[in-house]
């Protein structure tokens, strides 16, 4: 099976996020960048298939800025077996990132395309629907499991109480949740095999992509509401008196019992 | 303006987010609650296809849905289709000049964003971002329908998670109970969910004890799990790692009961108990119980 997983560069996850100066970006100065964590999980998905099937294909593809290159590099260096890179300005908007990976796809034919349900800066989710609805193929989001069954693969999607389970045959396009292991580390040969993989780069203009989706701008952004100064109570023994006194708290003072 | 809700059920009942966009979308302008049928369940490809037909047909300017697991699937599909302007997860949005200006959050909910989203536009707004005023009227959606039976993507079957009864949905509970490592293993989760019983509360978990597989998934708070904003959030045995805080320090008032006072979720605690889960948990969840029978 081919995989072709589209992934983006974010922030990482432990990065203490500051406004910057002009109120309306983050501060990315000096900050660590990572896969965004559910392409992460894509990943893991797809190289499990490889894990077990030797014929299975896994190829990264990111549209981004030339940075976003680190990240198809660690994704080679996790196991995958090639990389692309679409050169795009960081403020690309989401339709348009859909149409460029649309036209990757078309031209490396793959069996599924996996994206991670959001990427973890924008958190929008749009991407991967779109992408979807550019190649007119079907998309089930929140998967936690690709497994080979029906006429295609059997799609696992995470919702309240279980898992529905869907199933379609070959194209189609899954947004990915979680996977069954942790993401793995790449290992040193991994590593060194990666650091000579050739990642060819294109942009949208080669791709036949005129950025035209409507532009939704930031106008202001802000921490959330500082927290802190809370009532610490302490346990002197009497853990009834303080279970007590943290229920009237909750009654009277908070009001939410 | 003339606004498309598409409105959403659980358990046959019309979910809350629904009733709580529809009290707030007379706000904009003429509003009309559809619903898609003609299916069992959410079909990602029909629904978004009747839902973007309709969109289309009725001359809508924005379309409307809640920020669920169906509703942003929906939602992104239906703006791709349409190639309408898009923000997902909206905490609140208002209609200026032709456009929206919406917040959302971002970054994992580290950052809170003001969008200017120009219309035609879909939305996604998020459940309890609008309260929903005492004495909204009934809402009666029209149907719209959708038809499955051509597309390649079937439902299949149905796989239930093995979890203790049914509890109120996580995204959409006003009181959480989460657990984390510090609860020591699986077996004590009925401290959690005896509180959490006593509550009317869902129950959580960090990510911790959802990837050792003391709980399923779908429990996992913060980044790369749920972001909630309940009226109370108590966490048990949660250190705070910064992707916890990220998906639930909006919640209105948060408790944490921790046996380490240096533990980084006292930060942001409105109440914190430095001392054992294990001992004060069970005590206070009788202190609860008196609370509630004396307030009622």
């Amino acid at each position: 099976m081919k995989f072709l997983v589209c992934l983006k560069q974010v922030p990482d996850s432990t990065v203490r996020t500051k406004v910057a100066s002009d109120g309306k970006s983050i501060v990315t100065e000096g900050i660590t960048w990572s896969i965004s964590p559910y392409d992460e999980y894509a990943i893991e998905v797809a190289l499990e298939h490889k894990d077990s099937d030797a014929s299975t294909t896994v190829s990264v593809v990111t549209v981004g800025p030339q940075r976003s290159r680190d990240a198809l590099r660690q994704a080679l260096a996790m196991g995958c077996d090639d990389a692309t890179l679409v050169t795009a300005d960081d403020k690309v908007a989401g339709l348009d990132v859909a149409k460029a990976l649309a036209a990757i796809v078309k031209d490396a034919k793959p069996d599924l395309v996996l994206c991670g349900k959001q990427a973890s800066d924008d958190d929008q989710g749009l991407v991967g629907p779109a992408l979807a609805e550019a190649l007119g193929w079907p998309h089930v989001g929140m998967l936690t499991k690709v497994a080979a069954g029906g006429d295609g693969v059997e799609l696992w999607r995470e919702i309240e109480g279980g898992h529905e389970v869907w199933t379609a045959p070959l194209p189609v396009v899954g947004l990915v949740h979680k996977s069954a292991k942790e993401p793995r580390y790449p290992s040193l040969p991994g590593i060194m095999k990666a650091k000579k993989k050739e990642i060819p780069e294109k942009d949208l203009a080669g791709l036949g992509v005129t950025p035209s989706a409507p532009r939704v701008e930031i106008i202001a952004m802000e921490p959330p509401p500082q927290r802190g100064g809370g009532k610490i109570l302490k346990a002197d023994g009497d853990v009834k008196a303080l279970a007590a006194e943290l229920a009237r708290l909750l009654h009277e003072e908070a009001k939410v019992l | 303006m003339k606004i498309l809700i598409v409105a959403e059920r659980r358990d046959g009942e019309l979910r809350r987010v629904t009733l709580e966009i529809a009290a707030k979308a007379t706000a904009f302008g003429d509003a009309e609650v559809v619903e898609v049928t003609g299916t069992d369940r959410y079909h990602p490809v029909a629904h978004a296809k009747a839902v973007a037909d309709h969109a289309k047909s009725s001359g809508a300017d924005v379309v409307l849905a809640g920020a669920t697991l169906n509703g942003r699937d929906l939602a992104a599909r239906v703006a791709a289709k349409l190639s309408w302007a898009y923000a997902a997860d909206c905490t609140d949005a208002s209609a200026k000049d032709g456009a929206f200006l919406v917040k959302r959050p971002m970054y994992a909910g580290k950052v809170r964003a003001t969008l200017r989203v120009p219309t035609p536009a879909v939305l996604s707004i998020r459940p309890g971002a609008w309260t929903l005023p005492s004495g909204a009227g009934d809402v009666k959606p029209t149907a719209i329908a959708a038809d499955a039976s051509g597309e390649a993507l079937k439902f299949a079957r149905f796989e239930p998670t093995a979890t203790s009864g049914k509890r109120v949905s996580l995204s959409e509970a006003r009181v959480i109970v989460s657990g984390g490592r510090g609860l020591k293993g699986p077996e004590n989760w009925k401290l959690v969910e005896e509180l959490a019983d006593v509550l009317g509360a869902a129950t959580g978990a960090s990510r911790a004890v959802t990837d050792a597989g003391w709980r399923p998934n779908e429990e996992q708070v913060g980044q790369t799990g749920k972001t909630v904003t309940p009226d109370l959030y108590i966490a048990l045995g949660i250190s705070g790692a910064i992707q916890h805080l990220a998906g639930m320090t909006s919640s209105k008032v948060i408790v944490a009961v921790n046996k380490d006072p240096d533990a980084d979720i006292f930060k942001i605690a409105d109440y914190g108990v430095v001392g054992d889960v294990f001992e004060f948990v069970p005590a206070f969840t009788e202190a609860v119980k008196k609370t509630k029978a004396g307030a009622s």
